[in-house]
């Protein structure tokens, strides 16, 4: 019922963020359904169908090997989730932990969080260029990079937000209980930041879309073989002018789904917790 | 001959209502918008105030004395909080049928207001002497010269120590008592009729509490400002004001003559309220605390708002609103058992 | 033994480095607490007024080890706690509890009555099972005047009054020898206040629980103390037992904050409206 009326606060009379969030609703079934989905494998070859116009049986087309381009789009949907979701987790993992005990023991935040400075310094697309020229292409190394690089504006954030919570007057109280430190951190502090948590990885998803698709693009992303949105741009580009089908829609797939995730967390962003509004604006 | 005493009485009489009531306030109703309805916060308040008086209004966080005088302002503009009937008449003209451009030449001018905190009402990036200075030539036509001079008579007025220095600083460089001064100052800058301080000592010491208070009174004094004096403190109020309305759950519940109501309180609240300070003259084993708590403004209640705290609570309380009755000149009860209990 | 006081400070000083706003490298120090030492017997209450910023504050603080930097001795039973660490100080943390100012700010809006209130119960190792807790924080809440059924609830759906009665239960549940109060009832209104004013003094009689009740209002230090020590920019300048304080004042700090007191004139029907 709490959950009900969460989503329901959240996207009341914001149409957008709703259209948004059914759209990303679209995404995730053609993910998880995808080998039911997909009419056709999306690496079986077809030479004699190579570059077909959208019709049946190809809904969009055909690349320049004869793939069926919708099947492709439908199992590239299953790597953006594995994308961001992965990229997620190392974020907020990472970058929530080095945030957290940056704060709360000041000593050790000195040191962490001037590492996270000389990170932020670099742009984002950069830092993750760099770390990929070091690191093989796979799925796992992808998701990894395009993690630490958003670990550091996340470990920024909740270093911001700690270090508020932790001159509460009840973590105050909770000492005079007894309490240790990581009771401290986990049951008292960590709760606390559940919402911006939350705000934060709808984020990170989306532009964890946008560096996937850049990175693969720029050929140092995940492995040529693997159906993903940002492979197929980078693929058929050259065919732009032939078949422009090709890029025209797992280009608007990429841009859909960011935009959505954007306008979903925007709402999140509002409704949860407009306390945090601003130290979220920053990312 | 008795025509004559007549006719003069009665000429005394429309004199008196000419120049004594400076505001008027008439069954003033205030609510503020929740979801889909107005919950009620304040109730019929019926309020006057003379000239060179000072009235207090006292009660608890949430009994709607704040938002009356924010009500009396105008500063309930724009918010979620309406007036949704009533009259506040000030200076022979009803407020509320104003135009706000004509209402805001009031603000500021003839009616000026100071808050509880001092930190937060100043600007922090101004200097105070300019500060001063915005508000009186906002409202006079006036050389910045001219201005400055009044504002370090200004300063003088509300003694702040070296004015020509003070009037250079920041806010964050004064302390809380002078800040409060400050704030005195840019109030009293056009030489209002009216005064309004909402809780003006609420964030001050005690003994700064006593030298703002002081001032405020010598200021009186000097410039015949009526002042209307909002506190949660008795103390203050029976220290500081000629008359005192009692505010419970949005309701006027006593309002007395301050001698008045110290040495006959009618309603069990004000009692109680009374009988909950611990005095600081007499010791005090056990406080007669009065018992449970204020229902919120959504909660419901039919009769009497205090009844289901009240040690005298008889059926007809929780059936019938008592009406504010005059149970001796000057003072209004609203009770239904005021002469008895 | 037994006239041995419960806490004895001696000598304490808290000082602060603050940055100074003349230049980036320079520091001033601020003496917050300077110098100052008291004793609190066992059973007794002990109250500590001053106006804002005098250091009483920074007391309490010291006491219960949330704030550092300070020289001197306050000895609990006999054993100096200053020095200690946290890890050492730890045990002593049930016996030294501290009631806090602001009831909405002291609860973690996160944790149901529950799970505040267990935790305390847990750390020191009070009760084995979840239970046993249960049964704990049935008696307790109910000691406090609040019903059971609340515990499953939220701090947010309170009032003020009512989460400074959770704010004690949390203090009295471990059974405390000393309690430190700071400012726990100015947040409060006039009549909350007498409640929660009486139900301290109950608690505090029936348990024999000594306290440090700092505040900057004399009537409610006049009703809930024995002794009073008036504190003075980090100073304390007078220390008497209460009548001394305020019917005999020697000090002139002492004498000007009771003339400042803005008095409510007494009035004997006041007393009567619950007869």
């Amino acid at each position: 019922m709490t959950v009900r009326a969460t989503i329901y606060s959240i996207f009341r009379g914001r149409k957008l963020a709703t259209f948004g969030a059914l759209w990303l609703c679209v995404i995730a079934i053609a993910a998880i359904g995808a080998q039911f989905i997909a009419p056709f494998d999306p690496l079986e070859i077809d030479p004699i169908a190579r570059l077909t116009e959208p019709g049946l049986p190809y809904l969009f087309g055909t690349d320049h090997f004869g793939r069926d381009t919708f099947s492709r789009a439908v199992y590239g949907a299953r790597m953006a989730l594995i994308i961001g979701f992965g990229s997620v987790i190392v974020a907020l993992v990472c970058g929530g932990l080095i945030g957290l005990l940056s704060a709360y023991f000041s000593t050790l935040g000195h040191f962490l969080m001037r590492i996270i400075d000389v990170l932020m310094a670099f742009p984002a697309l950069l830092l993750a260029l760099v770390l990929m020229t070091l690191l093989e292409r796979s799925v796992l190394n992808t998701v990894i990079v395009i993690g630490i690089v958003y670990a550091t504006t996340t470990a920024r954030i909740f270093f911001g937000m700690t270090l508020k919570l932790k001159n509460e007057v009840f973590i105050d109280a909770a000492r005079c209980s007894g309490a240790s430190h990581s009771s401290i951190l986990f049951k008292h502090i960590l709760p606390n930041l559940w919402s911006p948590l939350l705000v934060q990885a709808s984020f990170i998803f989306a532009f964890a879309q946008l560096q996937a698709a850049a990175l693969d693009f720029l050929g140092l992303g995940l492995p040529p073989e693997v159906a993903s949105w940002g492979n197929m741009l980078a693929e058929e580009k050259i065919y732009i002018t032939r078949a422009p089908w090709l890029l025209m829609f797992p280009g608007a797939l990429i841009i859909l789904s960011v935009f959505s995730m954007n306008l979903v967390g925007d709402a999140m962003r509002d409704s949860i917790d407009p306390r945090f509004k601003n130290d979220i604006a920053g990312v | 001959m008795q025509c004559g005493t007549a006719l003069i009485l009665g000429l005394k009489t429309i004199l008196q209502v000419c120049s004594v009531a400076l505001l008027e306030l008439d069954n003033l109703n205030i609510a503020v918008a929740s979801k889909d309805k107005l919950l009620p916060v304040v109730h019929d308040c019926s309020l006057s105030l003379a000239e060179h008086e000072t009235l207090g209004i006292v009660g608890e966080s949430g009994c709607g004395k704040s938002l009356t005088a924010l009500a009396i302002m105008g500063l309930l503009e724009g918010s979620q909080v309406k007036i949704t009937s009533g009259s506040i008449v000030f200076d022979g003209q009803n407020l509320l049928e104003m135009k706000p451009s004509r209402r805001r030449l009031i603000m500021g001018d003839r009616m000026a207001m100071i808050f509880q905190e001092p930190m937060t009402s100043l600007n922090p990036v101004y200097r105070i002497g300019d500060q001063i200075i915005e508000v009186i030539r906002q409202h006079r036509r006036i050389s910045n010269q001219g201005a400055k001079q009044r504002a370090l008579e200004l300063l003088e007025l509300v003694k702040i120590p070296q004015p020509e220095d003070r009037i250079n600083s920041f806010p964050h460089q004064l302390s809380g008592g002078q800040r409060q001064r400050v704030m005195i100052a840019i109030a009293m800058a056009c030489d209002p009729a009216l005064l309004i301080a909402d809780e003006p000592t609420t964030a001050l010491d005690v003994t700064v509490q006593k030298e703002v208070l002081d001032l405020m009174l010598d200021l009186q004094q000097r410039t015949g400002t009526s002042i209307i004096l909002i506190s949660h403190d008795l103390g203050v109020i029976a220290e500081t004001c000629n008359e005192v309305a009692v505010m419970y759950r949005g309701r006027i519940i006593e309002k007395a003559r301050t001698r008045q109501l110290f040495s006959h309180m009618a309603h069990p609240y004000t009692r109680g309220l009374l009988a909950s300070i611990p005095s600081v003259v007499t010791d005090t084993d056990w406080l007669e605390a009065i018992p449970g708590r204020v229902p919120t403004i959504d909660e419901q209640l039919s009769g009497c708002a205090f009844h289901p705290r009240c040690a005298h609570t008889k059926t007809s309380c929780s059936q019938t609103e008592p009406p504010l009755i005059e149970v001796q000149e000057h003072h209004a009860v609203r009770c239904h058992f005021a002469g008895e209990i | 033994m037994a006239d041995q006081p419960l806490l004895e400070v001696k000598n304490l000083s808290t000082h602060f480095k603050t940055k100074s706003s003349a230049s980036f490298t320079a520091r001033t120090v601020v003496k917050a607490v300077d110098d100052i030492s008291f004793h609190i017997n066992p059973g007794e209450v002990l109250s500590l007024v001053g106006e804002s910023g005098c250091g009483k504050t920074t007391v309490g603080r010291t006491l219960t080890k949330l704030t550092q930097h300070s020289i001197g001795k306050a000895l609990f039973r006999g054993q100096d706690i200053l020095p200690m660490s946290q890890a050492q100080f730890r045990p002593l943390r049930r016996e030294i509890q501290m009631i806090f100012q602001d009831p909405f700010a002291s609860l973690n809006p996160r944790l149901t009555i529950q799970q505040t209130l267990a935790e305390p119960l847990f750390i020191h190792k009070l009760v084995s099972s979840r239970d046993a807790a249960i049964q704990h924080i049935k008696e307790i809440l109910e000691k406090v005047g609040l019903d059971a059924s609340i515990m499953k609830r939220h701090p947010h759906e309170f009032s003020g009054g009512q989460r400074q009665r959770i704010g004690i239960a949390r203090v009295m549940i471990v059974q405390p020898q000393l309690v430190i109060a700071d400012e726990a009832v100015s947040a409060l209104d006039v009549s909350i206040q007498a409640q929660v004013l009486n139900l301290i003094k109950q608690l505090q009689r029936d348990n024999g629980i000594s306290m440090l009740f700092i505040s900057h209002d004399l009537g409610v230090v006049r009703h809930i103390s024995d002794r009073v020590a008036v504190m003075y920019q980090g100073k304390i300048v007078e220390t008497a037992n209460k009548h001394d304080i305020f019917d005999n004042p020697q000090h002139s700090y002492t004498k000007k904050l009771l003339a400042a007191i803005p008095k409510v004139p007494t009035y004997q029907g006041a007393l009567s409206h619950a007869t």
